[in-house]
Order: C-alpha cells, then structure tokens, then sequence
C-alpha cells in the first residue's frame, strides 16, 4: 500500500508522462538483485559469489584453486606497495592524501558531495597524484593495477557498503544512471549488461561460463589469463561494452564511474577478495 | 595525304583529350558526392554517441571509408560510408527506444 502510494505520487509528480517507468529505491532493487540469485542458484551461498564464475561452476573452481596457490597477483602486490611507500618528488607520499590508507578499497566508490559525483578509487589515487606534481595514471593498464593490487589485499575482509545519501538527489541521480545504463541494450548485438550477467548467468558463451553479476566488484583488480597480467574494473567494463560491438566508453568517465556506484552498490554486504584470479 | 593524316591524328587527340577531361570531371562529381555521403555517416555516428549509442566499429568505418576515396575507390568508398551511416541510425533509435528504464520481468519487487 505504501508503495502503490509512492508510486502514485510519483506518477503525478512527473505528470503521468510515463506510467510504465518503475520508481524502486536502492533498497528494493538490492533485495530484488540479491533474491534472483538467490532464487537462480538456491545452493550457492550468497558469499560465495566474490568467486565468480566459479561460485558456480565446480570444474573450473577447482583449476582456479590450483591457481590461487601461487597467486598470479603477487607480484603486483609488492610492486605496489613499493609505490605505496615511495615518496613523490616533493617528498610527500600516498599517505598524505590518505591518512587512513592503505585499507581503503571497502571506502569507494562513494559519492563525493563537494564534486557532486562518483568517486572511485582509481580517480582518487590520480588525484593525489595531480596534487603533488606527479604524471597520472592510465586506468586500465600498468602501475595502477599494481598499487589498486596492494590496496585490495590490505583490504580484504572489509565488506561493500556504498550508499546513496538521501540528502543529495544528485548522488540518487547518479545511482539511477548507473543502473539505467545495466539495463540498457548497446551495440550492435543488442545486448545488455543484464542479458548476460543476469538473464544468462551460468550459461556458456564460447568458451566461458557467464558469471553472475552479485560479487562483481568484490576482486578487482584481477589477474586474467587471457590478459596476461592484472587488470582494472573499466578495462573489464570496456571489455564488455566491446564484445556487444558498442563504443567503450572513457575509463572513470562519468557513465563507467555510475555503472561502478550501481554495480557495486548491488553487492553491498559481500566481503572484499581482490586482487583476484580469473581465466 | 599528308594533310589526312594529320586531321585523323588531331582529331583522334581531339576525343582522346575531351574523353580524359570527363574522366577527370566525373573523378570530382564522385569525389564530392561520396564525400557528402561520409559526411552524411560522421554526423550519424556522432548524433548516436551523443544518446550514448555509438557501436564499436562505425568511426572505423568511416575512417576506412576516407581513405578508400583518397585512393579513388569510390565505389567501396560509398559502400562503406552508406554502411556506417546505417549503423548510425540504427545506434540512435537503439538508444532512443530505451529512453526509459525498463527493469526486467525477471526480478521480483516484494
Ligand atoms: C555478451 C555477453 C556479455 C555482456 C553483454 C557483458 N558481459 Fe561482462 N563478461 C562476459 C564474459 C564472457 C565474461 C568473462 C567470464 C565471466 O566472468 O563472466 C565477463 C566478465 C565480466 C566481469 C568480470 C567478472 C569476474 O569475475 O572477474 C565483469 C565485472 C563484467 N563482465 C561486467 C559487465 C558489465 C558491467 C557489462 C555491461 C556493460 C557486461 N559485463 C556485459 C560477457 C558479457
């Protein structure tokens, strides 16, 4: 009742222009998210799916258990404590624009009230960078993959928790733009994020076994064999957007950091595990 | 004779020329008109990225396109640049026909 109440108010509000288009709140779309896969997979525990594709698929886990032995991503991490702790040329380090680092994955993205938008980590760590004179980063290949490899192992164990603020209707703006852009089909074969990583999770596509889109975010960055080394999040949206033959859009541009705030905002309650392991 | 061979000489020349000139006008009719068509498939491509609907490979196209026509392949050229136009439009109204969020049937609200 209240909800129909809700969803009447905003019918006229928008002066019933579009009867269709459902007004849900964050809350209501994560249960929903979540009781989908609940539902999809009722034996796969719900923090099971950090793991991928491979919180569902029994033969590839166990290659992949193999392969987390000798972590891939071992020595992005060391490499990327060392940038960690080495000064800047003023002198100043990572640390100064971060005092609680370097534990700060489970901190992003977050809205940022004062710049009225997403900020993702890779952003802020480039910021830093800006501030003390140095060169930024390219965000989806080289050295940011392996000081974001440092900070997610010093982050593991921190659970997502992104929220939308209610008292800024621009980072609810944001939220409902990122989630638009999921559910919108792109490219030349039509398809959504949804079509895959929901509708058609579990189901093979060439060679792979389409995950499920709960605990996307949890292990980024993540070494991929394809790839051969460590990789961003955006250059795995990119990745995506590419294989639908639609135009990528820029690393940490605004349609990539709303994606990340929705995406995210979607596993909220799941631990962190980056940097992870992929095929 | 003499005088035969030379009228037959120059008049030969005569349609050899003129017959060169059309080439070389039609060479620009055609550079012109497939020029306006890879206008015609930029303008296109970039009303699609503006909603947010370009696909991965139309700019390629176009930029193929160009360069067939600086070789003189106006035929392919055309092709090409009719081809990305297409997939301009089709970019466009793909974005255009989501303008609202429509959440799949799928998920269930309590
Ligand atoms: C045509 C199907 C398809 C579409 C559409 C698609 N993806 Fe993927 N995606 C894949 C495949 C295949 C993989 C690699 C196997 C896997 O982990 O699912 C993948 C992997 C991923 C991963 C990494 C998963 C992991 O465990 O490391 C993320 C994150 C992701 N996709 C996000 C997205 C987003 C966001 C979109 C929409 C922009 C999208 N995908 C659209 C097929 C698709």
């Amino acid at each position: 009742m209240k909800q129909l109440f809700r969803k009447l108010t905003l019918l006229v509000m928008t002066c019933g222009f579009i009867a269709s288009a459902q007004a849900t709140t964050p809350e209501e779309d994560l249960a929903a998210f979540q009781n989908f896969f609940k539902k999809r997979f009722p034996n796969v525990e719900t923090q099971d799916y950090i793991n991928g594709a491979y919180s569902i698929d029994p033969v590839g886990r166990e290659n992949w258990e193999a392969i987390e032995e000798f972590p891939p991503y071992e020595p992005f991490i060391d490499e990327g404590q060392a940038m960690w702790e080495t000064p800047f040329a003023n002198g100043k380090t990572y640390k100064d624009c971060f005092p609680d680092g370097p534990a700060l994955a489970g901190k992003y993205p977050h809205w940022d009230k004062d710049k009225g938008m997403v900020m993702t980590l890779p952003l802020a760590l480039n910021n830093c960078r800006k501030a003390n004179g140095e060169k930024p980063m390219k965000y989806k290949k080289g050295p940011i993959n392996s000081i974001l490899s440092y900070l997610s192992y010093e982050s593991r164990g921190q659970v997502t928790n992104v929220v939308v603020p209610s008292d800024d209707p621009k980072a609810l703006q944001a939220y409902e733009d990122g989630k638009k852009f999921y559910y919108t089909r792109r490219g030349q074969l039509n398809f959504s994020c949804a079509h895959c990583h929901l509708q058609n999770a579990g189901m093979i596509l060439r060679t792979e076994i389409l995950s499920p889109a709960l605990g996307h975010t949890t292990h980024f960055p993540v070494y991929r064999s394809k790839w051969g080394t460590v990789g961003t999040l955006h250059r795995r949206f990119t990745g995506c957007n590419k294989q639908v033959r639609a135009k990528p859009f820029k690393a940490h541009g605004e349609e990539y950091r709303n994606l990340e705030y929705f995406l995210t905002y979607m596993s909220n309650g799941l631990p962190l595990n980056g940097p992870g392991a992929r095929k | 004779m003499h005088k035969r061979k030379v009228l037959k000489f120059s008049l030969l020349a005569g349609i050899l020329c003129s017959s060169m000139t059309t080439l070389a006008l039609a060479d620009e009719v055609s550079t012109a008109k497939v020029q306006k068509l890879i206008d015609a498939a930029d303008a296109a491509r970039k009303q699609a990225a503006e909603v947010g609907g370009e696909w991965r490979d139309t700019g390629k196209m176009i930029k193929k396109a160009k360069g067939l026509l600086k070789k003189g392949d106006f035929v392919a050229a055309a092709k090409l640049a009719n081809k990305a136009a297409k997939q301009g439009h089709l970019g466009y109204e793909q974005a255009m026909s989501q303008k609202e969020l429509k959440l799949p049937s799928y998920l269930h609200y309590e």
